[in-house]
């Protein structure tokens, strides 16, 4: 099992989606992503894209300058 | 001896007016008359004592009479209520509710500052116990009252206009379940329709049920006690009713004497808040204002200007030298959970009625620089005149800071300027007060682009409403375009438009679409120079689109 970081802070366009996309595809299922971001679209725009994507949102954490999120790759 | 100035109404215009005429001829002898128990009070603070976040009644009262008197060293009489003007006797009958009895008090000036009250629609029901408006210190009390004892589980706001949404978020902060009924298509009325359905938005993911295009019946009750909401299209239990459906000037006094009202029903004033009759005045909500972009009266019951009108009618009533309010801009702007909304001069609806050719545009940006922690979106539209390029008006909605550029866009336009010259100020900047290119700025950069024929756009309005009759492209990346877009829509990532575009009809016009309106831009410029005509980009992007999404 391997894990990717991702620092997404001050992406906006094209935004961090795009970077976790990105390595959803290089990762294997079972793998761990985490990722930092400051756009506070993020949030919302996550949770659709494990809902479409079949990826497991493990953790989200909003705070005042930045949301986190912990995905498992499935 | 000076000269005799009787005031009625004693909450901002009222105490004002009295305050300045006092400082400008401390001979004066003022008498300030209301049938309130409190003066000066801060009306505008009420939903948040509703909410606790005011905690203590004292602090919503900013003066009490004592203090006042103290401070200025006019009289206050709380609890008298004036009855009829003798405007050829100069005299006004007063009673005092406490003993009943009736004095005649002379003036030789007198100022009308009766203010606004709830406009409460006459249905069945609105005597039950648990509904109330939101309009003096007594209301707030009983409700908080109420809130305090755990009586209320469940509230429903009547009008989706600011006190409304305000006691909406201070009564979902006391973990009420509450519901809003807003006759028209959208809360936030004054504000356009995409600006308010972004508000509306924010509200129902915070937890807030909302019901607009819906009309409430009557309201029932059991053994006395409000118990349920009946609107056109349900059933809403409730043991708390918000009658928020509007205030209306209080004129009863004026009229009787026939002191003309201006076509808004407030009291006319010229702009030195003179009425029609010799000697006297009227200030703050019960009088009408004149809108200062399109010269007509209008009516905006505001402290910030019944503050104003109180200083320039105190002014005028102790000198001779005349000081004068040409008018306002009905700036508002309102808080809702972490959401800041406002509004200067007219909306694209107001506009267009007034007459003017518009052009706007509707801009998202962020109110701090991108990498700097804890900034925030906000979206601006920008009204102007297509002639003149005049700003007539302004909307910024987000979590960001919105007063700035509200502030900044209202002094602007104040002084009548074009979106050239908005373009140009010269900003505060430092990450972490603002962007290199301020959003008001960036807003006015976009609106040129429009004006001079650079880009052309669609607002969502206009999108939502013709969404069959065009191509929708949306130029993310594959993983933005999976997270939701405007439905219909197909994704040609704008890296790969070049190669892709072929596939495209150049008959039929093409609405470009990316997370708020720049990518698209780049593309549209990409589609001109393939040869594509008929090309227009989603103003606003995904982020500023309040409909649903796929």
């Amino acid at each position: 099992m391997a894990e990717f970081n991702l620092n997404c802070k001050g992406l906006q366009c094209p935004g961090p989606i795009m970077q976790v996309f990105k390595t959803a595809k290089e990762a294997q299922p079972g793998d761990i992503i985490h990722v930092k971001v400051t756009d506070r679209g993020f949030a919302k725009d996550i949770q659709a894209w494990c809902k479409k994507t079949g990826n497991e949102m493990l953790e989200l954490v909003e705070s005042e300058t930045e949301i986190y999120a912990k995905i498992l790759r499935k | 001896m000076g000269e005799k100035i009787l005031v009625i109404g004693a909450v901002a215009a009222g105490t004002k007016a009295a305050a300045k005429i006092k400082r400008e001829n401390p001979k004066a002898q003022i008498v300030v008359v209301t049938r309130d128990e409190y003066i000066s009070y801060a009306g505008c603070g009420l939903p948040y004592y509703i909410g606790g976040v005011i905690e203590e009644k004292k602090e919503l009262v900013v003066k009490t009479p004592e203090d006042f008197k103290l401070l200025t060293g006019i009289d206050v009489l709380t609890k008298h209520e004036a009855l009829k003007i003798h405007k050829e006797a100069k005299t006004v009958e007063v009673e005092d509710m406490t003993t009943g009895e009736i004095k005649e008090y002379k003036y030789d000036k007198l100022v009308i500052a009766t203010g606004a009250s709830p406009f409460i629609p006459p249905i069945e029901g609105r005597d039950l116990k648990g509904v109330f408006s939101v309009r003096t210190v007594n209301d707030a009390l009983a409700i908080r009252e109420l809130v305090d004892q755990g009586a209320v589980k469940k509230a429903v706001v009547v009008g989706g206009g600011f006190i409304g949404l305000e006691v909406a978020e201070n009564l979902h902060e006391k973990n009420i379940e509450v519901s809003i009924v807003e006759l028209i298509s959208h809360i936030l009325p004054p504000f356009d329709e995409e600006i308010a359905l972004y508000a509306q938005n924010y509200m129902a993911d915070k937890g807030v049920n909302i019901y607009t295009g819906e009309k409430v019946l009557s309201l029932e009750g059991k053994d006395g006690r409000v118990s349920k909401v009946i609107t056109d299209k349900r059933e809403i239990a409730a043991d708390l009713v918000i009658m928020s459906v509007g205030v209306r000037p209080n004129t009863e006094l004026a009229k009787e004497i026939g002191l003309e009202l201006g076509p808004t029903g407030a009291i006319r004033v010229n702009e030195y808040m003179e009425t029609s009759e010799r000697d006297i005045y009227a200030v703050g909500d019960c009088a009408e204002n004149m809108n200062l972009i399109t010269g007509q009266p209008a009516w905006y019951p505001m402290g910030s200007t019944a503050n104003k009108m109180g200083r320039v009618a105190g002014i005028n009533i102790a000198n001779e030298e005349k000081d004068s309010l040409k008018g306002v801009l009905g700036t508002t702007i309102v808080k809702l959970f972490k959401l800041n909304a406002g509004k200067t001069g007219l909306s694209e609806r107001d506009a267009r009625k007034a007459g003017f050719e518009v052009e706007t545009a509707l801009v998202p940006a962020n109110d701090r620089a991108h990498y700097y922690p804890g900034y925030r979106e906000i979206i601006t539209k920008l009204v102007v005149d297509k002639k003149t390029h005049k700003i007539l008006g302004a909307q910024v909605i987000g979590e960001g800071v919105v007063d700035k550029p509200m502030d900044i866009i209202a002094t602007a336009i104040t002084f009548g300027a074009k979106v050239e010259d908005l373009e140009k100020l010269d900003l505060a900047y430092a990450p972490p007060f603002s962007t290199a290119m301020a959003s008001t700025i960036l807003a006015a950069n976009v609106l040129r682009n429009k004006l001079t024929g650079r880009v052309q756009g669609i607002n969502p309005v206009e999108l939502k409403n013709r969404l069959h009759e065009v191509q929708i492209v949306d130029v993310r990346d594959e993983g933005s375009f999976m997270v939701g877009t405007i439905p219909g829509a197909v994704n040609i990532p704008s890296g790969e438009l070049y190669m892709r575009a072929h596939a495209l009809d150049k008959h039929k016009e093409i609405v470009l679409v990316c997370k708020i309106g720049k990518n698209a831009y780049l593309s549209y410029l990409k589609l001109k120079e393939l040869g594509f005509e008929n090309v227009k980009i989603l103003e606003g992007g995904t982020n500023a689109y309040p409909y649903e999404k796929e």
